[in-house]
């Protein structure tokens, strides 16, 4: 207990001592958190809209002829072979025709004379709901083309590919975004805490003389790092909430276009970004303390 | 068996120590020597002769060249970067530069040495005041060491070694800056260290300090010790210089 209330006041005299530096590191870290977060939000509801979107997703592959039983299993075993899938329907031309019987509704009556088997056959293909097998979907659609007695196959491919695309573009956003909140929390952290070795580095010789330990001296470092990793979190994670607030307000009221099911992080989320934060500034903290530090 | 017969333990043991400084500075020379607890030693001689070097080598300032320095049960030269402070909690020193944090206070530059080993606040507060009412600088608490004279900064210094009782105290010319008032007062403080069981070892070339007493006191000459000797007298007045004045100031 004593151990750390020293710790903690040696953090903040540190702290203090250098507070112009180390305004300036919370800015950035609270900056690059901001910047990382708000791609990584857009990510998460991209891929959330995905899901709600693919609800619909479905390959349907026409056939020339109504499968018989074995065929049906010899389609089936192929399309798993190529990948898994949620679930696979075969719709005979009667239940293609009773389907769009039930379409039309009152007015089926337009069908009065049409033979029952005017419409074709089909395989309905539902795959799996993830992002892999989103990107996987046209190569499904090009092989699904190659089973015999195909006629067409079919898919939502436009919003599909462009929404892919979008995923993609994000993700690689987020990944960039990422890098750079690692490189300047680490870089920025690892200088400010330089910086605070040279100014105490009379009162760190004088520490080791008097007989403290290493942990005493070096744990203050490591704990200015995840103070300025902790609340450079907090402060960008705030911001974005005060951002996100405020793009919701401007899409609210009645003439407003709505936002699709736009929703910001949970909890877990944001534990984890200011978590990542924190770690990154201790791993920058360390990385000065074990390159200027010597004890 | 009597305890009171038996010899008390050895604190300090130099078995044929050498440090040599680059390129080719020969500062301690095959020095063998050998402090039991509670002992006063005196180590005088001639600027350069090596005093500081010992001390050093004995606080793990510096590793000696050659030989083995043991010290509180504790192979000095052996002793893990990790493992120095169990070393330095049991050694208090005092620098001939006083090595004193100018911008802090008075108060907080003794306190370093007694937040170290996890001291209470309290005992913290107390202890400094007793230690400033003893050396006179009470009315220095608040000031900055930067501001102080050299001769308070010296005192300051004395103050923080000897702060966290330690078992062994080394002093480096202690006295160098002091009247002969405070330097009482400081030998005083000495005296009082000594009667609760502390090692004292002195350096220092002002002959005044050990005059009277009947203490060691080793004399070094160009990195060797020249000579060892212990003056008549018994333990109750050990540090004769300015007696009546001690009397007054004796916690």
């Amino acid at each position: 207990m004593r151990f750390w209330a020293v710790v903690v006041r040696h953090a903040c005299r540190n702290m203090l001592l250098t507070w112009k530096s180390q305004g300036m590191t919370l800015f950035t870290v609270s900056l690059s958190v901001l910047i990382f977060s708000f791609f990584y939000l857009v990510y998460v509801n991209a891929l959330h809209i995905g899901e709600k979107l693919g609800d619909d997703l479905r390959l349907v592959v026409y056939l020339d002829e109504d499968p018989s039983l074995p065929l049906q299993e010899e389609y089936r075993h192929r399309i798993l072979k190529f990948d898994q899938v949620e679930r696979i329907e075969f719709i005979s031309r009667e239940q293609a025709f009773k389907r769009f019987e039930h379409i039309l509704g009152p007015n089926n009556d337009v069908l009065t004379g049409v033979p029952t088997d005017f419409l074709p056959a089909s395989i309905e293909v539902y795959p799996v709901r993830t992002l892999d097998s989103l990107s996987r979907i046209k190569r499904f659609s090009d092989y699904l083309q190659t089973l015999p007695g195909v006629l067409k196959v079919q898919y939502g491919k436009e919003w599909i590919e462009r929404f892919y695309a979008f995923i993609q573009l994000m993700r690689v956003i987020t990944l960039l975004s990422g890098s750079l909140l690692i490189m300047t929390t680490t870089f920025m952290v690892a200088h400010t805490i330089r910086l605070t070795l040279f100014a105490r580095q009379q009162e760190l010789e004088l520490l080791r003389l008097v007989g403290a330990t290493n942990n005493y001296i070096r744990t203050p470092f490591l704990l200015e790092g995840a103070l300025q990793g902790g609340i450079g979190a907090c402060c960008g994670l705030g911001a974005l909430l005060v951002l996100y607030n405020w793009i919701a307000l401007q899409f609210a009221g009645p003439n407003a276009i709505s936002l699709p099911a736009f929703a910001f992080f949970k909890w877990p989320a944001v534990v984890a970004i200011i978590g990542l934060s924190t770690l990154l500034c201790v791993v920058g903290s360390f990385s000065a303390i074990r390159r200027f530090l010597h004890l | 068996m009597n305890p009171e017969s038996s010899p008390p333990p050895t604190v300090i043991d130099l078995i044929k120590v050498s440090k040599v400084y680059p390129p080719n500075i020969q500062a301690v020379s095959d020095v063998s020597l050998t402090i039991t607890k509670g002992e006063v030693v005196f180590l005088t001689g001639m600027s350069g002769a090596g005093k500081t070097t010992l001390l050093r080598l004995i606080s793990r300032m510096e590793k000696p060249t050659k030989g083995m320095v043991d010290v509180a049960g504790m192979d000095v030269s052996k002793l893990s970067e990790r493992d120095i402070h169990l070393l330095r909690r049991k050694v208090g020193m005092a620098y001939q530069d006083f090595r004193l944090l100018p911008e802090r206070t008075v108060a907080a530059n003794i306190a370093i040495a007694l937040e170290v080993v996890y001291c209470p606040r309290s005992l913290i507060e107390k202890r400094i005041r007793e230690l400033l009412e003893q050396l006179d600088l009470m009315r220095k608490y608040n000031t900055r060491a930067g501001e102080l004279s050299r001769g308070e900064q010296q005192r300051v210094s004395i103050a923080r070694a000897v702060a966290n009782n330690p078992e062994i105290v080394l002093a480096d010319e202690p006295t160098g800056n002091l009247d002969a008032e405070t330097t009482a007062r400081v030998m005083a403080l000495f005296e009082h260290l000594h009667r609760k069981g502390s090692t004292l070892l002195i350096a220092t070339h002002d002959r005044a300090l050990f005059q009277n007493t009947s203490h060691r006191v080793i004399e070094l000459r160009f990195g060797r010790i020249l000579s060892q000797s212990r003056a008549e007298g018994s333990d109750d007045d050990l540090f004769e210089l300015a007696p009546s004045l001690l009397e007054e100031i004796e916690p």
